[in-house]
């Protein structure tokens, strides 16, 4: 029978969910390429009014703001696409741009992501990216040594990819497969040399979604209390 | 008697309602339910109404974020072909480049489904630009006008919903006290005539 205890519970289960993806967000803020993702909710049971239901996960893909950090091998994409790593054998897409050598040449992210396309020779010295992607080094003396091209990717779906972790991506066949993105044209997105690009992720805005989320859940379990209060009163209908 | 337990049922609807409004605070597009009581030769019964009044517009930056601002709304198509109106939704572009919402309806453009590149941009008017090359435009009721970028938040009033569960829980009880005076008159009046008799 009392539906409203049960609607309000699923109110309750809502806003906690919703707080574990705005915390996820906050506790991601200074991570590069992180994107924010939202939990949505749709009601359940239609005219019965049963509550709520989570019905995902939102990912942000807007751009977050670049910075320069004037790291060796910092690179930042200016406009959509992902940079395109491999671990293990195991390909993977990102925008997070924080790499650096490692003693095979390849370049690596701290989580041991390797960004594919390059690799630095031993004795090569300063590093260059161009907006396209190509990566230039100093070889005894000599500028301008190709280094091979830096691997970008797009997808028809982004918000499908399945995350990884941080700031890394898989496809998935709801994402569709990878296609080759062009840079550094006039309508294409450039890689971003010495840069990084921050979270979107707006703390204001997180703080306050952490307080609204907060009285949501207060209210929610004022409804509890005034279902059981009523069952409590009609109880009190029968006296012995 | 049976008067007051209409009067606890309605209460308990009254309830329902607003605790089911209460918890989807946070559902995008979702309008809350309305009740009425009015008395009848069945006593008080309780009716329940959609309310169909447009939420707030919320920011939300995605570019696929689609709500109707003002009077209309858009044309989706379900998996059976059946046309739908929709006021908001957060569309998701799927590998053919058609604009799903949450429940996997496609948006349509004239009547067809729309086609939108992933950098796609669609303005006030409905029309969809990729790259600004024109690439469709979103079916929509005339005069009604797109904001991209905007979800329609709940047309749900926490307060008002948290007032509503006061007089619901009030109303309980006070159908509930009369029921109990209602009943000890009775026993009285049981005890009384059983008193007389004897």
């Amino acid at each position: 029978m009392n539906r409203a205890l049960f609607a309000a519970a699923t109110g309750m289960a809502a806003q906690q969910q919703n707080l574990d993806i705005v915390a996820d967000n906050l506790a991601n803020a200074d991570v590069a390429g992180f994107k924010r993702a939202q939990a949505t909710f749709a009601a359940i049971g239609g005219d019965a009014s049963l509550g709520t239901a989570a019905t995902g996960v939102e990912r942000s893909f807007a751009q977050g703001k670049l910075m320069r950090t004037g790291g060796p091998f910092d690179v930042a994409l200016d406009g959509p696409g992902f940079f395109c790593v491999e671990r293990n054998g195991e390909r993977a897409y990102t925008r997070a741009g924080s790499f650096a050598r490692a003693a095979d040449g390849t370049l690596q992210s701290a989580d041991g992501w390797v960004l594919r396309g390059i690799r630095i020779p031993a004795n090569a010295l300063g590093a260059t990216v161009a907006a396209d992607g190509r990566v230039s080094v100093t070889v005894d003396g000599r500028a301008g040594v190709a280094a091979g091209r830096i691997a970008l990717a797009a997808f028809n779906a982004p918000e499908r990819l399945r995350s990884l972790g941080s700031a890394v991506f898989a496809a998935t066949p709801e994402s569709g497969s990878p296609r080759t993105l062009a840079a550094g044209g006039d309508r294409e997105p450039k890689v971003a040399f010495g840069m990084l690009e921050r979270s979107n992720v707006s703390t204001i805005e997180s703080m306050m979604e952490i307080l609204t989320a907060q009285r949501a859940y207060e209210a929610n379990a004022k409804g509890v209390q005034a279902a059981d209060e009523m069952l409590r009163i009609a109880n009190n209908l029968h006296r012995s | 008697m049976e008067l007051m337990a209409t009067a606890m049922h309605a209460a308990q609807t009254k309830l329902d309602v607003a605790a089911a409004n209460l918890a989807n605070v946070s559902s995008t597009n979702f309008h809350k339910s309305l009740v009425r009581a009015t008395l009848g030769p069945a006593g008080l019964v309780a009716q329940r109404s959609f309310d169909a009044s447009p939420g707030p517009l919320r920011r939300t930056g995605r570019a696929f974020d689609l709500a109707v601002a003002g009077a209309g709304a858009m044309r989706v198509r379900d998996g059976f072909g059946r046309i739908w109106s929709e006021r908001s939704a957060s569309f998701e572009r799927n590998a053919a480049g058609n604009l799903i919402d949450p429940s996997g309806r496609v948006l349509l453009g004239g009547t067809r489904p729309l086609v939108a590149g992933p950098d796609a941009t669609i303005d006030a008017n409905g029309v969809v630009r990729d790259a600004d090359r024109y690439a469709g435009r979103v079916s929509l009721t005339p005069g009604a006008s797109l904001e991209s970028g905007f979800l329609e938040a709940p047309n749900v009033d926490a307060v008002r919903e948290m007032v509503g569960i006061l007089v619901a829980e009030r109303s309980f009880e006070t159908a509930q006290k009369t029921l109990v005076a209602l009943d000890e008159t009775r026993q009285k009046d049981a005890d009384d005539v059983a008193r007389v008799k004897a």
